[in-house]
Formats: C-alpha cells, structure tokens, sequence
C-alpha cells in the first residue's frame, strides 16, 4: 500500500512537470532539427543536430536588432519600476501622512482594471507628445504596468525589516535620506530583486501596447517583430522555434537566479504574512 | 527618546516626497488616460489628431446595436468562466501534488511556474507548432492511434479555436496559482490534520474541513484574480488566432482593439472599452471590499 503511494506519488508529479515543462522542452529539442525532419515524422531525438535555423534568423531577420530593443525597454522600465516602486512603497508602508490609506487601495485596485481601456488615450497622448512610436514611449507605458503590482509584492518584504534598525541608524546620526538607502534598502533587497525580475519579465513578454505604439521596424521589440512572422501563410517552422528558444533564454536565465525572491514575492501577495 | 525616533520615521513630507515620482508617474499614464477614455467615448474621432467632435451617446448606441460586440461579451464570459473554473481547481490539483514529499521537489516547486514567465510570444510560438495540422505532434499522435482520420484544425477552426486557446490560456496560468495555492498549504498546521485524523476523519474530510478553511481567503483571492485577469486577456488571443477564424475568439478587449487599429473608430473603441470597464467595475468592487477588508493598513 505504502509503496503503491508512492508510486502514485511520482507518476503524478511526473505528469504535472511534463505537461507544463514538456512542451518548451520539443520546442527547444526541434529547434536544432533539419528542416527535412522538422517537417516528416516527429523525432524524439534530432538524428542531425543543425543550428542552420539559428544562423538563418540571425542573418534573414532582424532578430538581433529586436532583441537589442527588448533588452534596452526592459532593463529600462525594470530599473524605473525597482527605483520609484521601491521608494512609492516605503511611503506607503513606512510613513504615515493623510491619503495613505486612499492611495495604497487605489494602487490595488489598478491592477483589477482591464488595461486595454487606457489604450486609445494613451495612443493619442503619446502621439500629441511625438513620443510614439519609440522606445521611451513603450517604457512610459510598461512602468505604469507593472509599478501598482511591485508597490503590493514590496509589501511584505518591507514589513520584514524592523523599524528598529531604522532608529538606530537615526540615532547614530545618519540623516532620513541615509537610513533608507543605506540601512533600509540593502536589507529590503530581495524584495527589490523580485520586482525587478518581475517588470522586466513583463516588459519582455509585452504585446499590446508595444504592438500598438510601434510602427518603425528599427524600434520593434521581441513579441512585436516576431509576431509578425507567425502571421504569415507559410511559417517557417526551424526559423520560429529557434526565435522562440532565444526569447525563452533571458527568461528563464534571469528566474534562475532571481527565481526563489520571485516566488517569496509572489506567494507574499497572496498568503497573508 | 524612543517615540521621537518613531515620528521622525513617519515624518510626512518626507513620506510624500517619496511617493511623488510613482505619483506623477501614473497620474499621466494611468489616471488621466482613464478619465480621457471617457472623453473620447462622446467623441468621433475620424483621424488621429483631429480635435474630436461631441457626438453624445451616439458611440454607445452604436456599440450596443452591433452584434459582433454582444458575440464579443458572450465570447468574454465563457472565456472567462470557464478560464477561471479550470485554474481554479488545477491550481489547487496541482499544489496538492507538489505539496507531497518527493526527491527534487523543491526544483520542481519552483520551475513549474515556468510557463508564465516564458512571454506570450514564445507561448503562440510553442503551442501553434505542436498544434499545427499537417507537422505537429499532436495530431501525429491523434493519427497513428486512428483517433482522427483527418488533422483536427485546433486554432484555424471556429469549432475549435475558442476551447484550445483556453487550455492553452489555463497551461499558463494555472501553475502561477499553484505556487501560490502550495505557499498556503504549507502554512496549514500538521498539528490540525494528526488531530482530525485521530478523530478518524477521511483524507477528503481532511481536506474539506481542516485544508479549504484554513486557506480560503488565499482561495477567494486566487478566485477572482483568475477571473479578472482572464477577463483582461489580450495577448494570447490575439497572437495565437488574431480573434478568428470568423471572429470566434473574438473577446471584448480583441474588439476594442480591432474597432480602433484596424477600423479606426477610436471613438466606439473608447465606448467599447468604458462599457467593459463598468462590466468588470461591478466585479472589481466585490473585490476591493473583499480583499480590502482584510488588508487595511497598520
């Protein structure tokens, strides 16, 4: 009985790590097949390992140049969000001033809007500013995304540092100014490294506003120029996997280190702490 | 001494200085775009920049006489349903599997959320391949078991497009509510369950009466983030099916966003998007007294 349980045990978490890990892992498996494999019976195992697709999308598209354009948008809007989300929660939770309470209900609430409400506005304001159709316009836009979410995640890493620390800072003789970013925010920072990952992750993985905002090629980031090629009648199949396996990779490399901070964040949020 | 430190932590101007640049910030991107939203619902704006027209209600009335925006609200609602049943459960199925001891669980606790922070691109990319009719493995397996005799069209067929890009919406999602579903079980007191079992309660009683109560409020939030986030979705959609084929993955921001980018009627876009505002509004309501209630500030 207990070995038939723990048997069950593992084919469960087997299955659940395969259907939510295994279909990233054929994409990134196929990207190495040759077109003639690609397209004929599936293979487990590429029975000749190319990286011809990954020389094509680099040569043929402007992938490189997208990608220069996400990395620059969301390492932007990452850092902005990390800087005045950081600071907007401290105010929020460490101060106190009349409004406070207004404010930080407002800033939960934002993120139950339907965004896409702000879309039309947002289009003609930023073409009036001649700001559209850039890559400030796009950080302008991802920032206010993201920012009420990180202010919510802040929360509970923020109640982690003992107002004592802060006092004491005081009482040695350290000036407001110093005791936040020199006491304050090094022992807050896990909490700041999780809502760094989580807006550039945001940012990267954007498409609606980017889509809409962006006309010129040469300002296109990932999703906006890739989408592009999945609209086409005949896809190229080698061509995308392989995209899609470099879009995956700043992903997944940033949650490797990041990760477990993300996930205190996340989890943070949800469950009262 | 000590109370003097304490004020002078909470020294207000010092507080409102900092919270200024997030101030500012959504003031101009977020709280004047909204009120502007409202603006232009009463306007006909033909070109961008033209100064729009006041046209009264006549975007609204527009709106409500078409019947591709009423298919759009069906769309949303079973969109958003069933979304929310189907994360909601396989959230708490699948915290439930992890939550078990097993070699490599804490690898595995982590990178299932991998998933949701792949973007929503590499999403379309992953599952449009393994989707597609003539070289995707899904209908190879489908066909060399003799389950189908011709490639089931998943995305390009308006019978099916609506379900797949659902399943595809809760493969995404769901493990995003398992993390957080798994953090509050663990947090449940093994002490209840030895108690309640000694008291001779099932494994399901267990979880009914010691698991379901000692969580539900992470339960109610998980409930209506699924529900109101679902509802939001724009991305997936559009990139896997672009609203189609024959607009039956059309949902309610998939026609705001074609009223204004491919017709460009900004101004029945505008209307279209404050009517789904206020449909969601109600929504929002329950949750900011729901969720709200039990997070005042200290």
């Amino acid at each position: 009985m207990r070995v038939l349980r723990s048997v069950l045990k593992y084919i469960l978490a087997i299955s659940v790590l395969s259907i939510f890990m295994g279909p990233m892992l054929w994409v990134a498996v196929n990207s190495f097949k040759t077109v003639s494999e690609l397209l004929s019976k599936p293979t487990l195992v590429p029975r000749t390992f190319t990286f011809e697709h990954y020389q094509q999308l680099l040569k043929r598209t402007s992938f490189l140049r997208y990608f220069a354009n996400s990395v620059i948008v969301a390492v932007a809007t990452a850092t902005i969000t990390a800087v005045i989300g950081a600071l907007g929660a401290y105010s929020v939770f460490r101060c106190r001033y009349p409004g406070r309470n207004l404010l930080f209900k407002m800033l939960i609430s934002s993120y139950a809007l339907p965004k896409v409400l702000v879309l039309v506005p947002l289009y003609v304001a930023l073409a009036k500013l001649n700001i559209i159709d850039s890559r400030t316009g796009i950080v302008l836009v991802h920032v206010m995304l993201v920012v009420p979410f990180s202010v919510w995640t802040l929360r509970s890493f923020f109640q982690n540092v003992p107002v004592e620390i802060e006092e004491a800072a005081l009482i040695d003789g350290c000036n407001r100014l110093q005791t936040v970013f020199k006491v304050f925010v090094p022992l807050a920072a896990p909490g700041i490294a999780a809502i760094w990952l989580n807006a550039f992750l945001m940012s990267w993985s954007e498409y609606l506003f980017a889509s809409t905002l962006i006309i010129t090629d040469s300002v296109k980031t990932l999703p906006v120029g890739l989408a592009y090629f999945l609209q086409e009648y005949s896809i190229e199949w080698g061509i995308m996997l392989a995209a899609s396996v470099l879009v995956a990779v700043p992903a997944v490399v940033g949650f490797a280190f990041a990760g477990k901070y993300f996930i205190q964040g996340l989890t943070a949020g949800g469950v009262k702490g | 001494m000590r109370r003097t430190y304490s004020n002078l932590l909470r020294d207000p101007i010092f507080g409102l200085l900092l919270v200024t640049p997030m101030l500012l910030w959504l003031t101009f991107t977020l709280m004047i775009p909204m009120i502007d939203a409202f603006r232009i619902s009463f306007t006909s704006v033909r070109y961008l920049g033209a100064p729009g027209v006041f046209v009264g209600l006549s975007n609204f009335k527009r709106v409500l006489a078409d019947p591709e925006f009423w298919q759009s609200v069906v769309h949303t609602l079973s969109w958003t349903v069933v979304n929310t049943a189907i994360q909601f459960l396989g959230s708490i199925g699948v915290a439930i599997v992890l939550n078990q001891e097993f070699w490599g669980k804490n690898i595995v606790r982590n990178w299932i959320i991998l998933p949701w922070v792949l973007p929503t691109i590499v999403l379309a990319i992953v599952w449009k391949w393994i989707l597609d009719p003539s070289h995707g493995i899904v209908n190879h397996i489908l066909f060399s078991f003799g389950l189908v005799d011709k490639p089931v069209e998943f995305l390009s067929s308006p019978r099916y497009a609506l379900l797949t890009a659902v399943l595809i919406n809760c493969w995404r999602w769901t493990p995003y509510f398992a993390v957080i579903v798994l953090a509050a079980l663990q947090t449940v007191p093994r002490e209840l369950y030895e108690a309640a079992t000694i008291d001779g309660a099932s494994r399901l009683k267990n979880f009914m009466h010691v698991t379901v109560p000692s969580i539900s409020s992470v339960l109610k939030v998980v409930l209506l983030n699924s529900f109101l986030w679902s509802a939001n979705i724009f991305d997936t959609i559009w990139l896997l099916t672009r609203g189609g084929p024959l607009s039956s993955t059309t949902t309610m921001p998939i026609y705001i966003y074609s009223k204004a980018f491919r017709n460009f009627r900004f101004g029945e876009a505008a209307a279209a998007s404050v009517l789904m505002f206020l449909f969601l509004g109600v929504l929002a309501v329950l949750y900011l007294t729901k969720v709200l209630r039990e997070e005042e500030l200290k």
